[in-house]
């Protein structure tokens, strides 16, 4: 009894030493963390980057909030991309990040999206008040930037306070999009950037009605290969990154 | 498929399976044979994890292991980064499950007879041996539960390991932020697999280990 559980316990235990061991010989990828509105656009514009510089490329997506604060701890970024500049500035304040990689990439938009298990499609934030839309998706404005927008631009059209009973928040605008796109929620407010999907309809909602959604990226002061990083930052900006950005709905520097 | 998280949640698990036994099984026993200053202290900061949601106990984790931070400088000063690494996941998932593995085999060892062991030691054997001839054999179902328990809470680790070890594809990756990545990005169809994956992983040791049970006894 004791010699089998003590050796099963060796085992393990080499087992255990084995796996601490591993990764560290990985030639180093640019690792890129970006905002989860980034999901669909940068997985399309990562190759591309990686074609014309040999360089590969690691996309971790995420909270920008979460990000921050792992870039602070030491978070192996390269460079950063969040859906919102005052988490970059902050950054850069600290000391953490290079102040003159700070580049203004693009501007968010969000959508109305109706699940289509609804039947109707939803055309203005009106419609919202109908009783047959038991629950609205949006992200928590506490922390996420597009959820901010969100509730802005309810506030703008004087919904707030009648539709609040229906809110459901999610973490991000991916989580959002999710209740939505189950048919558990009947409507959403989120970011352009992810709708295309096929369990959802959508339709713009007017830029006017919220703040700005100024997305910043930056490079970490960390980084053992900054020249890399803000060559990843020029590309999404640059010929073969607009087309795609613009597919998913971003405005772009020089159009705001 | 990308095999990668598969692999390492597997190596992470039984990593901090085995840490949280090292270290769970004396705590254990100091908890059900001592009585001393502090024990309550400790019976609570045990269950803590259980208690704290898993990104708030992470990012505390963080603060402390990060480069800024008191374990991570001391770390760094023997050419140390643990935070964002795989061993800073199979400290996440320790940190998760080491309360399971304790609660367990400290029900375990109370349920001993104390005579026994004192018979042990009027027979002259010193309290190592009391403890791996007479305590272990009798408690060990218990403390085997608790390790399942503790190896299932490590292979299905999310929040702490969010925050300590990132969601770095190919490097700290595991099974479940692999799978809550492919769900953020839309693609249920490889989510669903790795989700199979880890169901599968579970019954497997389940199966063999009841199988086990049954062989000794």
């Amino acid at each position: 009894m004791r010699h089998s559980l003590s050796l099963g316990l060796a085992l393990v235990c080499g087992f255990a030493l084995g796996a601490g061991s591993t990764g560290a010989a990985d030639p180093a990828p640019l690792t890129v963390f970006a905002a989860s509105d980034l999901t669909f656009a940068f997985k399309e514009i990562a190759p591309h980057f990686e074609k014309a510089t040999g360089a590969r490329v690691t996309l971790v997506f995420g909270s920008t909030g979460n990000f921050a604060h792992q870039i602070r701890q030491g978070g192996p970024a390269d460079v950063f991309f969040a859906a919102d500049q005052s988490f970059v500035d902050a950054l850069i304040a600290e000391g953490v990040a290079l102040r003159e990689t700070r580049t203004l990439y693009a501007q968010g938009r969000i959508v109305l999206v109706t699940a289509r298990a609804f039947g109707a499609k939803l055309t203005e934030l009106r419609g919202l008040l109908d009783p047959r839309v038991r629950h609205i998706a949006i992200a928590n404005p506490a922390h996420a930037p597009y959820g901010r927008a969100a509730e802005q631009a309810l506030r703008k059209a004087g919904l707030w306070e009648a539709l609040r009973p229906k809110l459901v928040f999610g973490e991000n605008i991916r989580h959002a999009l999710q209740f939505v796109q189950t048919g558990a929620v009947e409507a959403g407010i989120v970011a352009r950037s992810v709708t295309d999907v096929p369990e959802v309809d959508w339709v713009p909602i007017d830029a006017a009605m919220h703040a700005p959604l100024d997305q910043a990226a930056v490079v970490v002061r960390r980084s053992a290969r900054p020249e890399l990083g803000l060559a990843f930052i020029q590309f999404v900006n640059g010929p073969e990154g607009r087309p795609i950005m613009k597919r998913y709905g971003f405005l772009l520097p020089g159009e705001f | 498929m990308d095999f990668f998280p598969i692999w390492l949640s597997l190596r992470v698990a039984l990593s901090a399976t085995a840490l949280t036994l090292l270290t769970g099984v004396p705590i254990a026993w100091v908890l059900a044979r001592k009585r001393f200053l502090g024990r309550n202290a400790l019976e609570a900061v045990v269950v803590l994890p259980l208690v704290l949601p898993p990104t708030v106990l992470g990012y505390y984790l963080l603060v402390a292991i990060g480069y800024r931070g008191p374990v991570g400088r001391a770390l760094a000063s023997i050419g140390l980064e643990l935070a964002f690494t795989p061993g800073a996941a199979v400290l996440a998932a320790c940190v998760g499950s080491i309360a399971l593995v304790i609660k367990s085999a400290q029900a375990g060892f109370e349920s001993v007879d104390a005579q026994l062991e004192q018979a042990a030691r009027t027979l002259g054997r010193s309290e190592w041996s009391v403890f791996w001839s007479v305590t272990l054999p009798l408690a060990w179902r218990s403390v085997l539960a608790g390790t399942v328990l503790a190896f299932c809470r490590a292979l299905g680790e999310f929040g702490i390991t969010l925050m300590v070890a990132g969601n770095i594809p190919g490097r700290t990756q595991t099974l479940p932020l692999a799978i809550y990545d492919r769900v953020q990005a839309n693609q249920m169809g490889e989510a669903n697999a790795l989700a199979l994956v880890a169901v599968g992983i579970v019954v497997v040791l389940l199966f063999g280990l009841s199988r086990l049970a049954r062989l000794r006894y």
